[in-house]
């Protein structure tokens, strides 16, 4: 370390403070003004301490798994009572079910429709939550490696986590559907009415750009739409659980504040999503456009 | 303002390696820990701001070996991890080290109840301020109940962090 004479020390101590302060006012704008800036450093950053994460998470999950059994443990007669009732009714929509899974093979066959289905899953587990009230994130410990790319959809068995917005080589960020910035194209699927599901960081994001009229009823199945090209129809979302003032709320189907494990879906539709491109690189608007009707399928 | 009130006063010197890197590997630490997954219901919006406890109790008790380039890497480490807009962090932390700075006579060498009291109106300013930066950043009223809670929660697990730190630092540093 270089020596310095103990006046310019004290000046060097007593600047470094207010300099740090205002870096870190210039960080802050440049970060909001180009959002890519910092990505690569992100993405670094998260694949270099994601297996560190992993490693403390594992002992957590295990923890996660004790409160649930403690819970179930206090709550197992209602929980079994209630399960009967459900078990009785469920065993009726099976027989539905399978009714309507004959019928739709053999329509299908009629109509050689293409199936829809996942091409791949990777299963992840979650390494690390955005502690705060400000964003919904996670981070996950599946990354280009493992054949994960940008744009695809998290969900697990319940239905849609959100979407892939970075991947690193180890670890991969999840912009959750409560996320301020998450708009997913959805529909009800009761009157195939189109909406916009809009998070708003709370728990339960809210339905934008419904027809006047058309409203959403508590009680209705949300699922993804398809529109864009992102996401592929039909995945479940959640249930319209309550329709007072400023637009219907969603509640999620996947409790999102208890993910565990998360899958990783490749419905080989991830690439419609445009790239970001860095703002000094950034060509004309509508050269930018065609890239888009490219990869679209 | 005057530059008088950020330099250092002179503090025992801490010979031993552990005790020169403990504040600053508790702060990281402190990051790392609001970021991990607990399985709580509703528990990631409402994770205390664990960095600022550390932040505060450091500042008051050992200043020197809390620089504020430590304070600015520790807070853009928070912000890469957690994924929010960087630099909020470390501006939170390094901006708690001036306003520590400025009255940490009042505090050293007082009972815990008056440097709880300071925690928690430092508390309440810096989460009100976290709430109109983020409002700026993403252009509209966000929901203020959320940092309200995370505010008390913060203020409620002071004592324990605090506590554990002093307990760390006496072991470490062999100094209250």
């Amino acid at each position: 370390m270089i020596r310095l004479s103990p006046q310019l020390r004290t000046a060097v101590q007593r600047t470094t403070l207010p300099i740090l302060v205002l870096l870190s006012g210039a960080v802050i704008v440049l970060g909001k003004a180009d959002q890519l800036l910092f990505d690569s450093l992100r993405t670094a950053v998260s694949d270099t301490v994601a297996p560190v994460l992993d490693a403390i998470a594992r002992p957590l999950n295990a923890f996660g798994e004790v409160v649930d059994h403690a819970r179930m443990a206090v709550t197992t007669y209602q929980t079994n009572v209630r399960l009967e009732a459900e078990n009785q009714r469920l065993l009726q929509w099976q027989q539905a079910a399978l009714n309507l899974a004959a019928d739709n093979k053999q329509l299908r066959g009629l109509l050689k429709a293409v199936p829809e289905t996942a091409l791949s899953f990777v299963t992840a587990r979650v390494v690390a939550n955005s502690g705060g009230a400000f964003v919904r994130m996670i981070l996950i410990n599946a990354g280009s490696e493992d054949h994960v790319s940008r744009g695809q959809a998290v969900l697990t068995g319940e239905g849609l986590v959100g979407r892939l917005t970075e991947v690193g080589d180890r670890a991969a960020r999840v912009l959750l559907i409560t996320d301020l910035n998450s708009r997913i194209p959805v529909t009800i699927e009761r009157s195939h009415v189109a909406a916009v599901l809009a998070g708003d960081n709370s728990e339960r994001p809210r339905l934008l750009y419904l027809p006047a009229g058309d409203g959403a009823k508590v009680g209705d199945r949300i699922v993804t739409s398809g529109e864009g090209g992102v996401f592929p129809p039909g995945l479940p979302v959640g249930i319209v659980s309550a329709t007072d003032g400023g637009g219907p709320r969603v509640e999620p189907y996947v409790e999102l504040s208890q993910l565990g494990y998360v899958l990783v879906a490749d419905y080989g539709l991830s690439r419609s999503l445009p790239q970001p491109l860095p703002m000094l690189a950034r060509p004309a608007r509508h050269a930018k456009i065609d890239g888009d009707d490219g990869t679209l399928r | 303002m005057a530059l008088k009130v950020f330099s250092i006063p002179a503090l025992p010197r801490v010979n031993n390696g552990a005790g020169r890197v403990l504040p600053v590997a508790t702060t990281l630490l402190a990051a790392v820990i609001s970021v991990l997954p607990l399985q709580i219901p509703g528990y990631a919006a409402l994770t205390p701001v664990f960095t600022l406890m550390a932040a505060y109790h450091w500042t008051i008790y050992r200043p020197d070996l809390l620089p504020p380039l430590a304070l600015f890497a520790v807070g853009l480490t928070e912000d890469l991890l957690a994924g929010s807009p960087i630099g909020v962090n470390a501006l939170l932390l390094l901006l708690t080290r001036m306003a520590v700075l400025s009255y940490r006579r009042y505090f050293v060498n007082r009972r815990f109840p008056f440097v709880w009291t300071g925690f928690t109106l430092l508390t309440a300013v810096a989460m009100v301020a976290l709430w109109v930066l983020h409002c700026i950043l993403d252009l509209s009223l966000l929901d203020f109940r959320d940092t309200v809670i995370r505010g008390a929660l913060t203020v409620a697990i002071f004592p324990l962090a605090s506590f554990m730190l002093g307990r760390a630092q006496r072991a470490v540093m062999g100094t209250g």
